[in-house]
């Protein structure tokens, strides 16, 4: 306690200093303010407010929150930087609708900054650029996706979980010959899983990356899509799925995982703290985590969580301010004030505060060595999770084979892009 | 009732017999092939388990064999470490594991530090193994997960404490890889599909075979949770497994039967487990059992084929043996329905469609079997008394195995024949299916002979009433005249002297006499016809001479009531035909007597000959007789029994009318006899109208030459009716003679004058009598002052011309003609005008006035008052008689008599020795130089036609009725004798 009060001291007379010195960073008409962008939705978030209030309470600053409906965000956002009328500090993922940013010339890279060691691996990849520069500080709550499997049931059936995609194959198998439903695939509306297929394919190539958001290729074009939305088809068709998954959606999920009927999903953690209900025959303490397999990786992935980041406008005057603002996020002792409570996944090695499962915990070794950025979701141009879904939709009905079903998953992310108003 | 029964079970034993044989050898084929089944796959199994246990013995002894091998290493590779330096060492396990293919040497120090050969430490568990290796100084084989994830089997040997890079060891280690572990133990055979692991008798699998990688943790707990092993097996098994018990056990897994093997592998508990689909055990010999299965059903196919085939041709031919039978009852039937007038006909009790109807129906109904067929209720329109031939409520209505019967008349539809027929509606179940079956009996003959035998006995009475009618009437109508004969005989004997009584009561016994006569007459003449008796004598006759006969006897009596009697003749009908006179004369008397009779005072009598149009160039000519009155005509009823015997109609106006009631019924008989027609029309009291129509065959036609050989060819006529002069031009026209004809007197003496003045003088002249203005005399009379008296002048008249004749012949009359016109009539009587006829005619009436004075007549009669009466008659006439009082003596009297002797016999017929026919025979067959030549007569109540066809046969000439006729006898006798002078 001592040594909090003493930091919150030191800070705030730093903070006083700093301000003094570099005012001319500062807007004229307020010297000690700084200006921050986001959506609305992200800026009302609790860890949000709080590390404001901290900051304004430790240096006497004022933030001025600058925020639009999550709807209009990026177009406002973007004008804003288009009539040089940019904030001091932005908060966005590391997503592709960031290239209507500038980045290189707008933001200020933080490869640098002290706290960057604190920064967790996957919090720091997920916040490179492709050139390896950190293009903002990680603040945000983040879980971690992947197969999550009912450990009680599967030692109940002397069965082991899968380190290889073969032994998970083997594994669904032997599960489906025993009457079990291996994996929990709900077909209406969930729509995140085939992201994790395309994680690796992707992440672990980003050139490939970059040559299908410039249109050089199409995922007809690469074969691992193709292996994975056949994996995908057979898994189906084998009945890994269950005989009822096209009937089966978001809400089943909790019912089918905690009835054992199903012994395995693709989905990411906190969703246990959020939707999983209680009353179950198996609760959180039964399930495990392990990766996902989509046969795009042999060890499998999990993918990372979309980190919304906080990112220094390089041009602003008041630029070493908002390098302090972003230190006083980044220390220990605020960041675990603001996550204080909050399921998530830590982004910082400092981070005891939040709440994070033991199922994370238990596979960090896992984590550690198969976690991919999110790579898929957030940096393919015009990937939209529901265009993929609806076609592997088709696929599932039997309306279009697996060449039939990536061609579809091609037209839906150019017309999508196109619609973003990317020119391919 | 039980012999059907046994019959039935027979019949259907008989039927189902094969049915039975099939199912026995099926069933019998069917234990057999399960009873193989079993020994085979027993046998299968047995063997598979064998050969599992042969193979999974071997891997295990080669599993054995390669842990002894890697610890023999290690063993034996204990001294060069010692002794070689860290390059060497180096050099050397390189070479020893590229040649072995281990995955990494392990320095082990007591203390449960591990480290590789380059040095790197290590984390190794070596869980269950590590006493054994450090307390006990055994060898020992563990399963390791490495911080990679990464599952190896480590296998190691204590060695003398050593040191290595500084590293005290007192174990040295190798390891596999699992995966290379599970190569050394996979085994090819089982299509791959076995599985083999290696476990620690507690289930946790060491390693396994499992393609893609081991996913088992405890094998124990996932056939616990997997298979159909229940938790006593489970226990036993895992109980096999502490003790170090080999075993087979066979479970299901998923559904699909498994061979769970398991040998101890003889280190530390760990044992060879192999879980193997029984599908792949006994995969090749099931393949045998298979093709053998597949041979056996392929045989047993053949044979059930063949079986079946046999019993198919067999049931085929029965089939076709019975479709035969059933043709040829179905034809008999068709025939023999078709010899007799029964109909049958089947119909189905649910829906009633006729299953079958005999094909006679159309012969018998003019109903066609298809319609019939297709409907049953065509029928209805047959029934002439039956609304509803089968009614629908009638069919329910009858129990099963009972029947029920209508009777009905039915009408053909194409001929309209009545046939009656006894309906019997059965109902049955045939086959199970319940039927009506409908026998249509014909019982028309039977429904007819009951009609005829009804007729008959009503028949039968009529005739026992009519005959006690008839005997009533006849005692009525014959002592009715008896009484008055009688009763003035009384009154003649009572009144003899006195002359004038005598002679009333001589005419009214007379009167009496001749109506009991003609009462007989009647009785005799329809008890002929109606015995069938009566025969037709057929011969040439004159009409002309029909008629003029017809007027000469009723005029008369028309006459005398002061009516009006004309005969007309309407056409041209031919004078001469052929038939019977003297019945048509009888049927002609009888109706203008009758219309005469029942004609009041001062009426009128018509009487029409008309010609009715036949074929042309018939050789016959049909004629029509009407005789109209104007009486008092019949009523209604009587006009429908005018013709039954004895019928007269009892009225105030009848009953003052003589009659016998007879004339009427022997006239239609007479009629029916000559094959005509006879109608009646009348009105109760405006007359009555009867119509005969006859036929008469015509003679072959004369010369018509005379005429022109008299030099007759123009002929004048003058009648008021024009018809009357074209009817006499017409009839002329085959004559040759020229008619001009006037329809008034002065026109005929104006035309019969200028012909005159002409000289072309008319040969005839014919006079209507009653003309308007000139009537015939008159205009005789003018004529003949202006022509002379060369010229023939006749009178045309239907009247009584006796009282104007004298009158008539001194206005120059030649002659009179009576009404209707006939040519031969017209001949007959000009022709006396000429010299040579008149000359004959004098020659006639002087024979006939002699012909029976002074006559001797031999009189063969057994009855002595009617020979006393012939005799007083005959002396009469002048005549002389010899009496014989039989035949025979007949016979003798005339054979012994001199030629010449006798004029004439005249033979009684019935008589005692010898009756009239035999005794006329005899005369004939005498040797009497007159036997052939003396005329015999016959004199005999017997007046029929046939007795006096017989008499004529017989030999006689001639043949006189009883009572005696003098006018006939004189007529007869003056022609027999003046024929029999002439041929003499």
């Amino acid at each position: 306690m001592k040594k909090r009060c003493f930091i919150l001291l030191l800070t705030l007379t730093s903070a006083l200093f700093l301000t003094s010195c570099n005012g001319n960073h500062n807007k004229s008409q307020d010297k000690n303010s700084l200006t921050i962008m986001g959506r609305k939705s992200d800026m009302e978030k609790s860890y949000m407010t709080s590390i404001f209030e901290q900051y304004e309470t430790a240096t006497g600053n004022k933030l001025e929150i600058i925020e639009f409906d999550d709807s209009e965000f990026e177009v406002d956002a973007s004008k804003k930087f288009a009539d040089g009328d940019a904030p001091d500090i932005f908060m966005h993922f590391n997503n592709a609708d960031l290239n209507r940013f500038d980045v290189s010339d707008n933001f200020y890279y933080l490869n640098n900054e002290n706290w960057v060691a604190d920064l967790t691996n996957s919090s720091k990849a997920y916040c490179q650029d492709k050139e390896g520069n950190l293009l903002g500080l990680p603040f945000w709550e983040s879980s971690v996706s992947g197969c999550f499997y009912n450990k009680t049931l599967l030692d109940s059936l002397g069965l082991k979980p899968a380190s290889t995609q073969a032994e998970f194959d083997v594994l669904c198998q032997v599960l489906a010959d025993i009457g079990y439903t291996p994996i929990c695939w709900p077909a209406d509306g969930c729509t995140w899983m085939f992201q994790f297929g395309l994680d690796p394919i992707f992440a672990d190539d980003p050139s490939l990356l970059e040559k299908l958001n410039k249109n050089e290729v199409n995922y007809s074009d690469i074969p691992a899509v193709t292996n994975m939305v056949q994996w995908v088809s057979d898994a189906a068709d084998k009945g890994w799925f269950g005989s009822d998954y096209l009937e089966n959606g978001w809400s089943d999920i909790s019912m089918i995982m905690g009835s054992g009927k199903a012994v395995m999903t693709f989905i990411w953690d906190t969703w246990f703290y959020t939707d999983f209900e209680k009353g179950n025959k198996y609760t959180v303490d039964d399930f495990a985590l392990m990766p996902a397999f989509m046969n795009t990786a042999d060890s499998g992935t999990y993918e990372g969580g979309n980190l919304n980041m906080m990112m220094v406008n390089k041009n602003s005057k008041k630029l070493d301010m908002a390098l302090e603002f972003l230190s006083f996020c980044a220390s220990s002792e605020n960041y675990n004030i603001a996550f204080d409570g909050i399921s998530t996944v830590s982004c910082f090695k400092g981070q005891t505060t939040n709440i994070q499962s033991s199922m994370v915990t238990n596979a960090g070794a896992s984590i550690a060595k198969n976690e991919r950025v999110s790579t898929a979701a957030s940096k393919i141009i015009g990937y939209s999770a529901d265009d993929v879904s609806a076609a592997f939709d088709r696929l599932f009905n039997k309306k279009t084979d697996v060449a039939g079903c990536v061609s579809l998953m091609d037209d839906y992310r150019i017309k999508e892009a196109k619609k973003q108003g990317v020119a391919f | 009732m039980s012999r059907n029964k046994g019959v039935t079970i027979k019949k259907w034993f008989g039927k189902l017999l094969p049915l039975f044989t099939i199912c026995i050898v099926g069933v019998v084929a069917i234990i057999i092939g399960i009873f193989y089944f079993n020994f085979i796959s027993e046998k299968i199994y047995k063997d598979s388990t064998d050969h599992l246990g042969e193979i999974y013995g071997q891997v295990n002894r080669s599993f054995g064999a390669f842990v002894e091998r890697n610890w023999g290493l290690l063993k034996s590779w204990d001294n060069n470490l010692k002794s070689s330096n860290k390059d060497e060492v180096s050099d050397f396990i390189a070479k020893e594991q590229d040649y072995w293919g281990f995955s990494d040497f392990y320095y082990i120090s007591n203390n449960k530090t591990c480290i590789t050969q380059n040095g790197t430490k290590v984390n190794m568990v070596l869980e269950g193994a590590w006493d054994s290796l450090a307390q006990r100084k055994e060898p020992i084989m563990a399963g390791e997960t490495l911080a990679s994830g990464q599952e190896i089997t480590v296998f190691a040997v204590p060695v003398q404490h050593g040191k290595y890079k500084g590293f005290d060891y007192d174990a040295i280690a190798i390891s596999y890889t699992n995966k290379d572990m599970a190569n050394s133990l996979n085994v090819d055979a089982f299509s791959g599909e076995a599985k083999c692991f290696v476990i620690h008798n507690d289930g946790n699998v060491l390693l396994s075979t499992q393609e893609g990688g081991n996913i088992f943790g405890n094998y124990l707990t996932y056939l616990r949770a997997a298979s159909d092993l229940d938790e006593e097996s489970l226990k036993k098994l895992n109980n096999d497994w502490i003790s170090g018990n080999s075993g087979l056990l066979q479970c299901e897994i998923g559904g699909v039967s498994h061979c769970i093997l398991y040998q101890p592998v003889g280190y530390l508990d760990y044992f060879l487990l192999s879980a193997v689909p029984q599908s792949a055990v006994s995969a090749g010999f099931l393949s045998v059992q298979k093709a053998t299965m597949n041979v056996l059903f392929v045989i047993f196919l053949l044979v059930s084929v063949s079986v079946i085939a046999l019993i198919a041709l067999r049931s085929h031919k029965q089939s076709r043996k019975n479709q035969i039978e059933l043709q040829y009852r179905e034809q008999m039937f068709d025939v023999l329905s078709n010899s007799v007038d029964d109909i049958f006909i089947m119909l189905d009790s649910e829906n009633k469609s006729v299953d079958y109807i005999s094909p006679n129906l159309e012969r018998l109904l003019g109903i066609k079997v298809k319609e019939a067929r297709e409907n049953i209720r065509v029928m209805e329109k047959c029934a002439i008394n039956f609304n509803v031939v089968i009614p629908a409520n009638e069919l329910e209505s009858i129990p099963l195995n009972e029947n029920r019967f209508w009777e009905c008349e039915y009408m053909h539809q194409t001929t309209g024949e009545r046939r009656w027929y006894r309906m019997t509606i059965y109902h049955m179940s045939i086959q199970g299916f319940k039927k009506y079956i409908v026998v249509m009996s014909d019982r028309t003959q039977e429904q007819q002979m009951n009609q005829k035998l009804q007729e008959a006995l009503t028949a039968a009475k009529s005739a026992n009433d009519a005959k006690s009618n008839f005997l009533s009437n006849m005692s009525h109508d014959i002592r009715t005249p008896m009484n008055a004969i009688v009763g003035f005989s009384v009154l003649l004997d009572k009144d003899a002297d006195n002359t004038e009584k005598v002679r009333e009561y001589t005419h009214k016994i007379m009167a009496s006499s001749h109506h009991l006569l003609s009462l007989i007459n009647d009785v005799l003449d329809m008890s002929k016809i109606e015995s069938g008796k009566t025969s037709l004598n057929v011969d040439r006759f004159s009409l002309p001479e029909l008629l003029e006969e017809l007027n000469i006897i009723l005029m008369p009596q028309a006459k005398a009531k002061n009516q009006s009697f004309t005969i007309h003749v309407q056409g041209a009908p031919p004078e001469q035909m052929i038939g019977d006179k003297l019945r048509l004369n009888q049927i002609l008397i009888n109706l203008l007597s009758n219309a005469i009779k029942y004609t009041p005072n001062g009426g009128r009598i018509e009487f029409l000959v008309s010609e009715l149009p036949t074929a042309p160039h018939h050789q016959y000519v049909k004629l029509r007789f009407t005789v109209k009155d104007n009486g008092i005509g019949m009523s209604k009823e009587f006009q429908e029994q005018i013709f039954a015997p004895f019928s007269r109609e009892v009225s105030s106006l009848t009953n003052k009318i003589q009659g016998t009631g007879l004339g009427m019924a022997i006239t239609k008989n007479l009629v029916d006899l000559m094959g005509g027609i006879i109608q009646v029309e009348s009105r109760l009291g405006e007359g009555s109208t009867f119509t005969v129509e006859l036929s008469f065959t015509l003679p072959e036609k004369e010369e018509s030459d005379s005429w022109y050989r008299q030099k007759i060819t123009r002929m004048l006529v003058a009648d008021d009716e024009e018809d009357v002069c074209l009817n006499i031009k017409e009839m002329m026209r085959d004559t040759g003679v020229d008619v001009s004809y006037v329809t008034d007197g002065s026109a005929a003496v104006e035309t019969a004058i200028r012909a005159h003045r002409n000289g072309d003088d008319f040969h005839v002249i014919l006079l209507d009598w009653k003309m308007p203005g000139l009537d015939g005399v008159e205009t005789a009379r003018r004529i003949r002052e202006q022509v002379g008296e060369n010229v023939p002048i006749l009178v045309l008249t239907s009247y009584d011309w006796s009282e104007i004749e004298t009158e008539a012949r001194q206005a120059g009359i030649n002659a009179f003609m009576p009404k209707p016109f006939f040519v031969s009539t017209l001949w007959q009587t000009i022709k006396p005008l000429f010299s040579d006829y008149t000359e004959q005619k004098d020659n006639v009436n002087e024979a006939s006035e002699s012909v029976m004075d002074g006559k001797l007549f031999l009189i063969a009669e057994d009855n002595e008052l009617n020979a006393e009466i012939l005799t007083e008659m005959l002396s009469m006439e002048g005549a002389k008689c010899e009496l014989a009082v039989n035949g025979q003596e007949a016979v003798d009297m005339f054979k012994k008599s001199e030629p010449g002797y006798y004029d004439i016999i005249l033979m009684d017929v019935q008589m005692p020795v010898l009756n009239g026919y035999d005794a006329t025979k005899q005369i004939r067959a005498s040797d009497h130089p007159e036997a052939s030549t003396i005329p015999i007569v016959a004199m005999t109540a017997n007046t029929f036609a046939e007795d006096v066809r017989n008499a004529l046969d017989s030999g006689m000439n001639g043949h006189l009725g009883k009572p005696i006729d003098m006018d006939a006898v004189r007529e007869l006798v003056g022609r027999l004798i003046s024929d029999n002078k002439n041929e003499s």
